[in-house]
């Protein structure tokens, strides 16, 4: 892929979203998103003012996650949280969707709760996290269909909370339902620069990561070796790999499982390794 | 300044007593830098085929480099290199510590020690000169002691490299031990420090090195600082845990080699694991010169503060010798220190007798998961007594002296340390083709392998495992000859050291020109082995290591040598028996 460390950087939202997050993180985040051309700084609401301060006047935007990391909230807490954060200096907003009322099939509850962020979001962007590893791949193309005539910007993969992080597997498929309408965020568990380069051969455009600096150094060993990148066992980014009975739904966990069973790739899966 | 003003060779002969000062040229520090580099080419210009490492006729270097002792980040490493009495091969053996950091700032890159002294004897460098003085009453000193002897007659401040009774008694596996519990460990190099009659090297210095534009040295060195900081590894795992945050990571790999490398999987791990050697014996953390990260441990074992255990020592004396008891392994750790002995050759050389004693093969009171007299035997060891002078030359020599030489876990002579590589096959190939046998440090693929560092590549292919191995063994040699701690790698990139390296010393040199001066140490390395005679047939691993192994999660796995070694050849320029072609040395400017 012929990506340069700057384009790389632009597609980063570097991010904490840790409960424990001091002040001085927050200045180490936004000192780097400037060092390293990163394209959003991604925090949590009580942050966005402090941030928006030390960023004013510059390329780097300030994203603010809502509804975050649940999306259980009702629809109005979403709303207002996402207004409060675009008064405080959000560019940006990444909200978690209604996630249980997706799996009950109430399209209806679904798409009000992210249209209601858009209408607070006032214009700027908004990204829908459907939280890839608590749904199966009809309702995580049914929720990019939603989120797609709620007027958001882009579809999220993860929150980095819940059971699974970003897979190629997840953001070929929101690709595939959303096209070039949308962008596609890969977010959670992306740590080095092959994971990024995956997601992005995949089809995302923008990524979500705690990594963004590891990601961005780690690139330079890119051009000492063509060996880094050499295709690694299916399993490895396979979604079922990565199901867990104690994180997921059964039903959802099993959905996964059974994957695996017709997979084409059935006879390597011998070990987890 | 190139290279810089105060990087002066020391040439010490102890047979004449004479001590001459040598400027480096700009053309070897623009080609070799210093440290292993530097060290390699004196010692590949200056001796010939087929000298004996215990006679007068070898050398002994201490190397630093351009960084030495410079604010850049763990910049205070020394580099003895020598022809290893151990492997016969050209041997660069690193100690952390301060020495390095003091020998530079005396005004020295090297001292290259020639000859044999007639008596006891240990040098004095300081900032206003160098006496080659009697050391008789030292000799048959451990080395704290000697440490703290030699202080107190030259000065309270002063650095110490010196040798225990191991390397006075020419034991093939003795070290070189600083700061009374940092090892230039490998390879024997203790035994060559004890043939020439040199119990010491003490040292102070007090200037600071130059470097070329301070604001850039400054700019650079705060962005390295800052990566440190960033990297997991070395701003949590090495600081909290020091280096025995590896066991339960090989272990769960199925690479912890236990009872000789017949398993991959220790049962008793928990007992001699990082976190409990944080929770039982855990004192203080260490670190070595210019060292942000602070990997060393200070431990308490049997009531008495020791240095270490690191990873590969805890492994040595436990799991491949199926011992659990991590108290008498930090006080085996301690032993060596104090013997001046290798604690990886021992402990592996330990775990080959006991195995060839389950083969009744060899009779002594030995078996595995026992500390019965072990403690004694390493006493034996360093002074040549009963069964520990038949230990004192290694694995290979035991084994093939009690006719069981597949027993002995080695790569060219030099024991195999803690990875088993039939969980890693670029590992693998890095062990074969290692200029100075078994070692774990000439291209540490662990961090691809196992670790994900830079990014995680399957440790079971074999495609593409050369071309990383090739770049690793040259930035390893690089970087060894800055000099610069290996852990850094975690951390910085390349480009990094490039710069870090330019900014020092004016240089104008990126990454790449980097790695060529790595992959010219390491060709040079390569054919000062093929001049004493070593060839394709060395590139080996032990047979045990094509029985897949039985269990744990590097099971029904064996190491696919022959699929990898063509590639490897074909991509450093040599020929199909691995000799550097005319024109590849040509290339790298070497006379072959």
């Amino acid at each position: 892929m012929n990506l340069s460390p700057e384009s790389l950087a632009r597609m980063i939202d570097h991010t904490v979203l840790k409960p424990e997050t001091k002040r001085g993180k927050i200045k180490q985040l936004c000192d780097e998103a400037l060092a390293y051309g990163f394209g959003a700084v991604c925090i949590n609401p009580v942050h966005v003012e402090y941030a928006a301060g030390l960023l004013e006047g510059t390329d780097v935007k300030v994203c603010c996650v809502v509804g975050f990391p649940l999306g259980a909230t009702l629809p109005e807490v979403k709303a207002t949280e996402a207004r409060h954060a675009v008064r405080l200096g959000a560019d940006e907003i990444d909200m978690v969707m209604n996630i249980g009322a997706m799996r009950d099939g109430d399209r209806g509850l679904v798409k009000r709760d992210m249209e209601g962020v858009v209408a607070a979001a006032d214009g700027r962007p908004v990204k829908v996290i459907l939280e890839t590893g608590l749904l199966v791949d009809d309702e995580k193309r049914e929720a990019c269909e939603i989120a797609m005539e709620a007027g958001a910007r882009y579809v999220k993969t993860s929150t980095g909370f819940g059971p699974m992080g970003a897979t190629p597997y997840d953001v070929r498929l929101m690709r595939e339902v959303v096209g070039d309408r949308m962008g596609v965020k890969a977010a959670g568990g992306i740590r080095t620069f092959a994971d990024a380069l995956r997601l992005i051969d995949a089809g995302a455009d923008r990524l979500g990561t705690s990594s963004g600096v590891a990601i961005v150094e780690g690139y330079k060993w890119a051009k000492y070796s063509d060996s880094w990148m050499k295709p690694v066992r299916p399993c490895w980014l396979c979604p079922s790999r990565h199901a867990s009975l104690a994180k997921q739904p059964k039903e959802v966990y099993l959905w996964y499982k059974q994957r695996c069973i017709t997979c084409p790739h059935r006879d390597e899966n011998i070990f987890n390794d | 300044m190139i290279p810089p003003d105060d990087m002066t060779l020391l040439r010490i002969s102890l047979t004449r007593q004479t001590v001459h000062r040598e400027e480096l040229s700009a053309d070897t520090f623009t080609r070799y830098l210093g440290g292993r580099g530097l060290g390699v080419k004196v010692l590949y210009e200056q001796l010939h085929a087929g000298v004996d490492p215990l006679s007068p006729e070898n050398i002994l270097v201490f190397a630093v480099g351009p960084l030495t002792a410079t604010t850049v980040p763990t910049a205070g490493r020394t580099v003895v290199v020598t022809k290893s009495p151990l492997t016969g091969t050209a041997f660069d053996s690193h100690v952390g510590g301060h020495f390095g950091a003091h020998l530079r700032k005396a005004g020295y890159c090297a001292v290259v020690v020639e000859g044999r002294a007639s008596r006891p004897v240990y040098v004095w460098i300081d900032d206003e000169g160098v006496e080659i003085r009697d050391a008789k009453r030292f000799w048959g000193m451990d080395t704290a002691s000697t440490t703290d002897a030699l202080r107190e007659e030259t000065d309270s401040k002063a650095e110490v490299a010196c040798i225990g009774p191991a390397g006075e008694n020419l034991a093939k596996i003795a070290s070189i031990i600083t700061d009374k519990h940092r090892a230039a460990g490998r390879g024997g190099v203790g035994a060559v420090m004890g043939s020439k009659n040199l119990k010491a090297i003490a040292v102070h210095g007090t200037a600071t090195p130059p470097v070329d534009n301070e604001d850039h040295v400054r700019e650079v060195v705060e962005r390295a600082r800052r990566l440190i900081k960033k990297s997991p590894v070395t701003n949590k795992s090495l600081p909290v845990y020091g280096t025995p945050v590896l066991v339960d990571l090989i272990n769960e790999h199925g690479m912890l080699p236990t009872h000789n490398f017949q398993e991959g999987t220790f049962n008793d791990v928990d007992g001699v694991s990082g976190e409990k050697l944080l929770e039982r014996l855990h004192v203080r953390r260490y670190h070595c010169y210019g060292c942000p990260i602070g990997c060393g441990r200070i431990s308490r074992a049997y009531g008495e503060e020791v240095g270490g255990p690191e990873y590969e020592t805890i492994w040595a004396f436990g799991p491949a010798c199926g011992i659990n008891d991590l108290e008498f392994i930090a006080a085996a750790s301690h032993k060596c220190n104090l013997l001046g002995l290798d604690t990886i050759s021992v402990g592996s050389t330990i775990a080959c007798a006991m195995e060839l004693v389950g083969m009744q093969k060899l009779d002594a009171p030995l078996r595995f998961g026992s500390t019965d007299g072990l403690l004694e035997l390493l006493e034996d060891i360093a002074h040549r007594r009963g069964l520990g002078d038949r230990l004192a030359d290694g694995a290979r020599a035991l084994a093939t002296a009690h006719g069981a030489p597949n027993v002995a876990m080695h790569v060219k002579g030099l024991e195999i340390p803690a990875y088993d590589p039939r969980g890693a096959q670029g590992h693998a190939l890095a062990y074969a083709t290692s200029n100075r046998g078994g070692c774990h440090l000439r291209a540490y693929m662990i961090a691809p392998e196992i670790m994900g560092v830079p990014v995680l590549v399957d440790r079971d292919r074999t495609d593409g495992k050369a071309e990383l191995v090739i770049l690793f063994q040259d930035l390893s040699a690089a970087m060894d000859s800055l000099i610069v701690c290996r852990f850094t790698s975690f951390a910085w990139s390349v480009d990094d050291y490039a710069e870090l390296t330019s900014a020092v010393t004016g240089l104008e040199l990126d990454g790449r020109g980097l790695l060529r001066v790595g992959e010219r140490i390491w060709n040079m390395e390569r054919l000062f082995n093929i001049r004493e005679g070593f060839t394709r047939q060395d590139d080996a691993l032990p047979q045990r290591f094509s029985v897949p192994l039985p269990e744990g999660n590097s099971r029904d796995r064996v190491v696919h040598l022959d699929e990898m070694l063509p590639e490897y050849y074909r991509l450093r320029g040599w020929d199909e028996d691995g000799r550097p072609t005319d024109e590849k040395t040509r290339s790298l400017g070497i006379e072959a």
